[in-house]
């Protein structure tokens, strides 16, 4: 059942695809290939004569070629497309990104605020930026990643609301590994991020809310698992974080933000350890590759637990996450198409 | 390969580690009598900030009214034990609150001399016809001295309310700013007023917060100090005289002892109520919800005003109930007597 037929003329191979075989990879493989082959048919003139007329990109189209990476050559099931390795050839780094929003619960309690345990909803919106490495893009991998939510919870006696609205930011770089199979790809290594936001109970007079502000420093890593669910393509992935140190704010324990308004400074800033400031993030996502852009369903969890000053604070939120990923490459206008590129997936 | 699967698992084990042990724990009490009265207790015992400065053997306090506790009691019934227990405090600041009730502890006003009738300046002194803004109610008497009532500091003071009413007070020979019965407000408020009466950057007074559940674990005082209003702004030269009575509370009573310590200013009347922790919010695993006192404000002498402020020494002046039905504020004659013959 082929699909896709895509002879290059002058070239020695022809790509068959089946939509099953098919990755997300494998489709800006093709968008690549013919890109390079729009750009030979737009100027035929393919000869040396013409070569300098057409620009240095176009003369080497009779051998425009896009490399892919070792391990996907490896990858039985892969229907690669061109498998040449080429250390001449440009390298691409698609980055691969993903948008979601996600829902479930949330359990809040901050001593400051209350000692009594708050349930309700938890809503967010979660984006993921990786990319490969410039200086060893075979290897290593980066991640950037913003999470915004959103906590609505009462107290047991339902007469009393809790808010938490949280921002995390983070950046870090991983060195991928595929120890057992191509098909499984995962990668450790560090990242750096800072948390805001507050928790807010608006029946407290003087002690309404409680700020949250931390910079950390986190172990993090990733299992990504290439397979298929019948003849549907899917990533599923797993992406745990947790900060190992860094530094916090925490007002005193009966201290007010009057008091800080006033100036009283001192005390407000406290190294993060795991003995005092413990929070891990867990993400479980699976990419089903409907088509070019990717459909993400997955779970999102996050513990997080603080005491300081005698004050403990507990967030705890469960979602189910939903949203899209995708791959792209950014394209100057100004800059020629390379004709040989190799692409490096930033997950895999 | 083998160092890799070895870190992995390393990796999974701290973390599951870490999971397991690093979640910090809130002590939990039953929605039941004994367990919302537990709660109670425990709050005031870790975070009221004047056990010992009161007095108070918090722990007998708990061994008088575990007592009175029981399983098959109501709410109500709970409640009043909670709201007696809290009393003890003898604290304006603490107050239990409940759906059908908030408690209230009212005695440091209720055993005084009221000392203060709204409606007997309005119609004797100024006929009804006075100024009003910002919060504020002002006028001239009759005497050419300015005077401000001012009935809570949750009234926000702007800017240009205040240069409005100075500025129409401007050619007066003194001002009597009026804070009975003022429960108190925002401290905030008491820096815009203040700021309208001194030169420099002066120390106000101090606040202490807790920084354990211990009786004594206090921080050391943080010293407040307050700038003068900005410049082109209106400052306040001429002299004051700041009337107070019992049932000025709070935020209210905060402004009183600073006040007092500004030079050309005096404190007329009587003792201020005090109130001057700074209250704090927590809440009973039912539901109810409880303030009280858990940051202590000193004055600038580093002295507690929590059970108020005195006059300035000489001007202790109760009203005359009698004088008061003749159309006389006993409190503001002895004011303005004061301004004129200074």
């Amino acid at each position: 059942m082929p699909i896709f037929a895509i002879d290059l003329s002058g070239m020695d191979e022809v790509f068959i695809f089946t939509p099953s075989q098919m990755t997300n990879r494998q489709l800006i493989t093709i968008v690549l290939t013919l890109l390079c082959l729009s750009r030979a048919s737009a100027f035929p003139l393919t000869t040396s004569t013409h070569a300098a007329e057409a620009g240095t990109a176009i003369s080497e189209t009779a051998t425009c070629s896009v490399m892919t990476t070792e391990a996907e050559a490896d990858t039985p099931t892969s229907g690669t497309a061109v498998s040449i390795t080429d250390t001449t050839a440009t390298i691409l780094r698609p980055v691969f990104a993903a948008y979601t929003a996600e829902f479930g619960s949330a359990h809040l309690a901050d001593t400051y605020l209350s000692p009594i345990k708050y349930t309700g909803w938890h809503a967010g919106l979660d984006y993921q930026r990786y990319q490969a490495m410039r200086f060893d893009p075979d290897r290593w991998t980066m991640r950037l990643h913003f999470n915004l939510g959103l906590d609505k919870t009462d107290n047991p006696a339902r007469n009393a609301t809790m808010w938490s609205i949280m921002l995390n930011a983070d950046w870090g770089m991983m060195r991928k590994f595929r120890p057992f199979t191509p098909d499984l790809t995962l990668a450790i290594g560090g990242s750096t991020g800072i948390e805001a936001g507050c928790l807010y109970n608006p029946r407290n007079g003087n002690n309404p809310a409680s700020a949250k502000a931390a910079w950390t420093v986190n172990l993090t890593g990733y299992a990504s698992w290439r397979t298929k669910l019948w003849r549907l393509p899917v990533t599923l992935t797993y992406q745990p974080t947790l900060p190992v140190a860094g530094a916090f704010f925490a007002p005193d324990y009966g201290e007010l933000y009057y008091e800080i308004y006033l100036g009283d400074h001192e005390g407000l800033a406290h190294a993060a350890w795991w003995g005092n400031y413990f929070k891990l993030d867990n993400q479980l996502t699976a990419d089903l590759h409907l088509g070019s852009t990717n459909l993400r369903l997955g779970y999102h969890g996050a513990i997080f637990s603080s005491k300081v000053n005698h004050v403990v604070t507990n967030i705890f939120t469960h979602a189910f996450t939903i949203g899209v990923s995708g791959e792209w490459i950014s394209v100057n206008p100004r800059k020629e198409i390379p004709t040989k590129c190799r692409m490096i997936n930033a997950l895999y | 390969m083998t160092r890799l699967i070895t870190l992995l698992s390393v990796f999974t084990a701290l973390a599951i580690a870490t999971l397991s042990t690093s979640c910090h724990k809130i002590e939990e009490y039953a929605d039941d009598p004994h367990g919302n009265f537990e709660a109670l207790w425990t709050i005031i015992d870790e975070h009221y900030c004047f056990l010992d400065e009161k007095g108070i053997d918090w722990d007998a306090v708990h061994a008088t009214y575990a007592r009175r506790i029981g399983p098959e009691m109501t709410r109500e019934e709970l409640f009043i034990v909670c709201a007696d227990m809290l009393d003890e405090l003898k604290d304006g600041h603490v107050n239990l609150s409940a759906p059908f009730n908030t408690s209230y502890y009212r005695k440091w006003w209720s055993d005084y001399p009221q000392n203060f009738s709204e409606r007997l300046i309005e119609e004797s002194y100024f006929n009804f016809n006075y100024r009003q803004t910002g919060g504020m109610k002002f006028g001239i008497l009759s005497e050419n001295i300015g005077y401000i009532y001012y009935p809570s500091f949750s009234n926000p003071i702007g800017e240009g309310n205040l240069d409005n009413v100075l500025y129409f007070l401007k050619n007066t020979q003194g001002l009597i700013i009026d804070v009975r019965d003022n429960g108190g407000g925002d401290l905030t408020n008491v820096e815009t007023l203040v700021s309208r009466f001194i030169t420099e950057p002066t120390v106000v007074g101090y606040i202490s917060h807790k920084t354990g559940p211990g009786h004594n674990d206090f921080s050391e005082p943080f010293e407040i100090e307050y700038k003068p209003a900005a410049a082109g702004r209106i400052r306040w030269g001429k002299p004051v005289i700041v009337i107070a009575n019992r049932s000025t509370f709070s935020a209210a009573n905060n402004f009183v002892s600073v006040m007092k310590l500004i030079p050309g200013v005096r404190v007329v009347g009587a003792t201020t109520g005090g109130g001057s922790g700074m209250p704090y919010s927590s809440e009973l695993p039912c539901g109810w919800s409880v303030r009280f006192s858990a940051c202590s404000m000193l004055d600038a002498e580093r002295r507690s005003t929590e059970f108020g402020v005195e006059p300035t020494e000489g001007c202790a002046v109760d009203m005359n109930p009698l004088e008061a039905l003749s159309g006389k504020d006993t409190i503001l004659e002895f004011a303005i007597n004061l301004l004129q013959n200074q």
